[in-house]
């Protein structure tokens, strides 16, 4: 095993040398850099171009060049000594700055979108599984290769459009026109039906049911001017805790084990309590003091699941332990709601939550949860575009492992010795269909850091994907060449590290060394 | 019994949280202690800008971005600026520029009282004494070979700009109220108005003597100016180390580049009506009311922020989403039009020239040496087909350059294109060229950079109109990396790029059509032209200065040099937000008159 690594790791180094030596050449025949002055008319034009040549050192061959760079790079291979030098950009930033700025702003806009694609994708690739060839299988696939094939430059405008620029019209005087509430409720109607099971009795009640509640939910949102001033208040909070009960009772345990049930229900009504209990003390809140009150309500789950104690008492511990991580994110989720009228009131904001560009609002230095809701609207529709973008690969792949497992011999058996479908499904199929997906996320998340270009281009994001074009632009090769670093390293390091889980995960793949 | 427990367990947290539900938790955010900015009284703008700002430096080479110099300009002042007609205005307010004699050129530069940077210290003769050094490259003594690499000596400033006007200018005398200068040109220099503390060009007067001192390791800024003075001038026949001069370079030239706010606050001094107030990296810039500033036009507004935005769609979105209050995309036919879209909602559109333009220039040599096969040429480039179909979607008001050294914009333009003969080639004479060619069927090279559309477009309408007229042209296009390089280089019969003009003063036009200079590429040389240039640039009265380029714009046209084709159009557009938004053609854009935006109550 540890020749294995090895042996990866010194063939990922040569790779990296010959890749590097290709990209600095591929950056230097790019373009020229001296384009915007050799037609200028400055009476000064020379003394520019000697200025950038000396800059760039344009005099020397750029394959000799990439040795200078090579040099500045290997010092960063000396631990602790901070002699990391990886060059400046033509504007005299150092590239080391620059790309740990970047960097930042990347891991803040891709990693919600990631995480969520791969909870959405992974789910729906099971949901469709299961239901292989239903008009869910169908709508599903159809609607994840649509946004798929979509260009994102095109999508990111259409979300700015109706999004951004439509919802924040909308929210200037909040009344729902009747026809969209009838538009809505017919679609949620045939959401609804999708996911009702083959017969057409039941596809027919399931539709009236989405339509009605969907339009009711809608009436009385606006009815009682919930946009201007959203809230879910403890009303909600219970009955949505009840439901994120039952939810996680039945997928963890099953709603035939009523000790996980009731250590569930107990955090429920706890979290009701803390509801009131933290909400005062969050007026002045940090986001250590978030964190802390989600541990302690993960904590307190496991606390009453032991307590609930009886046969397997794990489960309960796990059932009640997420019930209260969910709960947690409701009160806060709730907490946000409540700021919002301050955050759309604030002159700084001016009435129009949903931003388009950037990552910020210039100047808003207010409360956690002002500057919390401010990220949220302005990373809303990028994580939205890569988000819809990125579901495809996901589901589809989550859809084929599980269809593949769910045809095993072993998954028979286990029907056969009359385990629950809910055991099968989800001790024996599912775990088993993830480890293929092990490697696509590891992959994902190496690219992760690479940026989106086109998503941060169109969404104004000072990502890596910027620093690489903009860079390239100007034929600007140190920066270009931070970039390839980082996300040459990752690929290669992810790669091994797929690898490496899989043969962990799956006994039967094992690395010879 | 199992199951009654649990509807009982739900039935009493129902119950519960019923009970509870007429009082929400106290959540503290009631009484709403918002009001940012509720005692101001001139309100915020947010203009959009498509770079990032690099360096509170706009004169060096690296930090010689358009973003920097308008950040410069916003918080800097100087003796004159540029507005939107082109113009040179004196702020008196700041100092006073006179000259004390025409010939030889003596200029004095005085700084009012009670002008004082940010952090207290005055305006005075230390900072314009710095200035005039670093602009002139007094102490540069490098030497350079033919491949431009620097075989002895040092330059030590590493200045953007054009150096030319101020090393006509011997060691200034500082005056007896130490808040002035007085330069003496060893000849008259045409653009001494512009020369020196001009805020459009250079940001004014925006290097603090007292930090440089201070940052090079000198006691303070009476000891720069002694080293400024007795240092003698650089000599690049005798090279010589300067260790202070050079720390002083060194820190100058590198020293203020930072893409975020730098906690020493020296680093950012204004001496202008704005100072920078907070930077996030990439993303956006705030600046704010300077207090003391009251030398000079003073804004009405209390806050800028600048959101860099580089794609056109983007800026349009975000001014429709009300993001932003102005931008200035790069202008082009869909982005017009989407913008257009918007006049309904409040947002106003202005379209103008800028100050570069596109023209076709024939080479003096190979085919095009017979004066007849130039002029056959010229006849059949479609000048008002290339404005309409090209210019128009962006500009409707724009109409074909008709003067190689004036722009519209400009007052003496009319002037010019009345008399020089352009008229000649308003329309398309294919009869006309034919005859002049007489049968003969030329081959015409046109190299032009084929990754622009716009010249793509352009060569593609004047290569089917010269071949009507017998021409046999030849697509010598390149790419964006390559047609810079091949420029002169005698591979071409005809080439299409543009220039900028300066749009003030008339040290570029010798650069251009001066025989055997860096930017004259096409071998034009006229011996009358020449003289006429050498007299222009030391002519300092701006009438005098317009009669001579009249001549000589003449004397190009007869020379049948080549056709100016169009300006290239500009668009900035604004919301109903703001007011006092003013379309401006040089590189500062709409930031020329930022002292006049006012948010609309």
């Amino acid at each position: 095993m540890v020749t294995y690594i090895v042996r990866r790791l010194v063939t990922a180094v040569l790779i990296l040398f010959g890749a590097s030596f290709v990209v600095y050449q591929l950056t230097a025949l790019s373009g020229d850099p001296l384009e915007d002055l050799r037609g200028s008319s400055a009476p000064n034009r020379d003394q520019l171009i000697q200025a950038r040549i000396e800059l760039l050192d344009l005099n020397t061959p750029a394959p000799l060049r990439y040795f200078g760079w090579l040099a500045g790079a290997a010092k960063c291979l000396v631990p602790f000594a901070a002699t990391c030098d990886l060059g400046t950009s033509i504007q005299g930033e150092a590239v080391t700055t620059a790309l740990a700025r970047a960097m930042g702003n990347t891991i803040t806009l891709v990693t919600t979108a990631t995480i969520l694609a791969i909870i959405i994708g992974v789910s729906l690739g099971i949901i469709t599984a299961l239901r292989q060839y239903s008009g869910l299988d169908y709508g599903v696939t159809f609607m994840s290769f649509l946004f798929f094939s979509l260009p994102i430059f095109w999508l990111a405008v259409l979300l700015k459009e109706f999004g951004a620029i439509g919802f924040n019209n909308f929210l200037r005087d909040p009344e729902i026109p009747p026809l969209t509430i009838l538009v809505v409720a017919i679609a949620s109607g045939l959401i609804w039906s999708l996911f009702a099971s083959s017969s057409w009795k039941r596809k027919g009640i399931a539709f009236l049911l989405g339509a009605v509640v969907a339009a009711g939910l809608l009436i009385v949102l606006d009815l009682l001017d919930w946009f201007s001033n959203p809230g879910l208040g403890p009303i909600v909070i219970v009955i949505t805790g009840i439901g994120i009960a039952l939810g996680v009772v039945l997928l963890t345990a099953g709603l035939r084990n009523r000790k996980a049930l009731y250590a569930s229900f107990i955090i429920v009504a706890l979290s009701l309590v803390a509801y009131y209990v933290v909400n005062p003390l969050f007026s002045s809140a940090t986001i250590w003091m978030i964190i802390v009150f989600a541990a302690v309500m993960v904590l307190v789950g496991v606390l009453v699941g032991y307590l609930m104690g009886g046969y397997d008492r794990g489960q309960s511990m796990r059932a009640a332990a997420l019930t209260g991580l969910l709960m947690a994110f409701v009160i806060i989720v709730d907490r946000f709601m409540v700021t919002w009228p301050a955050y759309v009131s604030n002159s700084r904001v001016g009435g129009r939550p949903i931003a388009t560009v950037g990552a910020e609002t210039p100047g808003l230095d207010e409360s956690l949860w002002i500057n919390g809701l401010d990220t949220f609207t302005h990373l809303l529709l990028p994580t939205l575009a890569l988000l819809l973008a990125s579901l495809a690969s996901y589901s589809r792949y989550s859809r084929a492992s599980m269809l593949e497992i769910m045809n095993q011999d072993y998954i028979r058996t286990a029907r056969a010795k009359g385990l629950s479908e809910r055991t099968v499904v989800m001790r024996h199929a599912f775990r088993n269909a993830l480890i293929p997906l092990a490697t696509l996320v590891a992959f994902d998340i190496g690219a992760l850091i690479g940026g989106a270009i086109i998503t941060e281009q169109v969404f104004a994001f000072a990502g890596m994907g910027q620093l690489f074009v903009q860079a390239l632009r100007r034929v600007d090769p140190d920066p270009i060449m931070g970039f390839f670093l980082i996300a040459g390293i990752l690929a290669l390091v992810f790669n091994l590290v797929a690898d490496i889980v899989y043969s962990f995960l799956d006994p039967r793949v094992r690395v010879k060394a | 019994m199992r199951f009654t427990r649990t509807s009982k367990a739900v039935g009493v947290a129902a119950a519960a949280a019923l009970a509870l539900s007429a009082c929400a938790a106290d959540t503290g955010t009631d009484s709403n202690d918002d009001g940012s900015d509720g005692e101001a009284s001139g309100g915020a703008i947010r203009v959009v800008e498509v770079n990032a700002f690099s360096s509170f430096n706009s004169n060096t080479s690296e930090g010689n971005v358009d973003i920097n110099g308008k950040i410069a300009y916003a918080t800097h002042a100087g003796f004159v600026y540029v507005n939107n007609d082109l113009e040179v205005v004196q702020n008196e307010d700041f100092g006073t520029m006179e000259v004390l004699s025409e010939d030889p050129l003596s200029v004095r530069y005085t700084v009012n009282e009670d002008v004082t940077w940010s952090d207290g210290n005055a305006v005075d003769a230390g900072d314009l004494l710095l200035t005039w050094a670093i602009h002139s490259g007094y102490f540069d003594d490098a030497e350079t070979d033919d491949e431009g690499e620097t075989v002895s000596g040092t330059t030590y400033f590493d200045y953007a700009g054009d150096s030319s006007g101020l090393a006509l200018t011997d060691l200034p005398e500082i005056g007896e109220d130490g808040r002035s200068i007085t330069l003496n040109y060893s000849e008259p220099y045409a653009d001494y108005m512009v020369a020196f503390g001009d805020m459009t060009g250079e940001a004014g007067i925006a290097t603090p003597a007292h930090v440089i001192a201070e940052k090079a390791g000198l006691a303070d800024e009476d000891a720069l100016i002694e080293l400024i003075q007795t240092a003698p001038a650089g000599d690049p026949e005798n090279p010589e180390e300067r260790p202070e001069i050079q720390a002083m370079a060194d820190f100058w030239n590198t020293g203020f580049d930072t893409k975020s706010l730098p906690e020493d606050e020296s680093l950012y001094l204004s001496n202008g009506p704005f100072i920078a107030s907070s930077i996030t990296p990439d993303q956006s810039m705030t600046l704010v009311r300077n207090e003391d500033y009251d030398w000079g036009p003073i804004p009405n507004v209390d806050e800028i922020t600048v959101r860099y935005i580089g794609e056109a769609p983007a800026q349009v979105q975000a001014l429709q989403n009300g993001e932003v209050d102005i931008i200035a995309p790069q202008a082009s036919a869909d982005t017009v039009e989407q913008l257009e879209a918007l006049s309904d909602s409040g947002v106003t559109i202005e379209q103008g020239n800028q100050l570069s333009y596109d023209h076709i220039d024939l080479n003096f040599d190979g085919v095009f040496e017979d004066e007849n096969v130039r002029e056959a040429f010229m006849k059949t480039v479609p000048r008002q087909q290339l404005v309409d179909t090209i210019i128009k979607k962006i500009n409707p008001d724009a109409e074909p350059l008709d003067s190689q050294l004036f722009l519209t914009d400009q007052e003496a333009y009319e002037e010019a294109a009345s008399t020089n003969g352009s008229d000649a080639y308003d329309e398309v004479d294919i009869e006309g060229a034919r005859e002049l060619l007489d049968g003969a069927t030329p081959e015409v090279r046109i190299m032009y950079n084929r990754d622009n559309p716009n010249r793509l477009n352009a060569y593609t309408l004047i290569a089917e109109s010269a071949a009507e007229a017998g021409f046999n042209v030849v697509d010598g296009g390149l790419g964006a990396s390559d047609w810079g390089a091949a420029l002169g280089n005698g591979t071409y019969d005809a080439t299409i790029f543009g220039w900028i003009n300066s749009g003030v003063g008339v040290s570029g036009v010798p650069q251009i059509f001066k025989t055997g200079n860096g930017s004259n590429f096409n071998g034009f040389s006229s011996p009358e032209a020449d003289e006429l240039m050498d007299e222009l640039i030391v002519t300092t009265d701006p009438a005098e200065q317009d009669a001579l380029q009249v001549q000589i714009d003449q004397l190009i046209w007869d020379s049948k040099y080549g056709l100016p084709l169009f300006q290239v159009p500009g668009v900035d557009a604004y919301s109903d937000n703001v007011s006092g938004v003013e379309y401006m053609p040089n590189q500062m854009g709409i930031w020329w008159n930022f002292w006049d935006w006012s948010v609309a109550s």
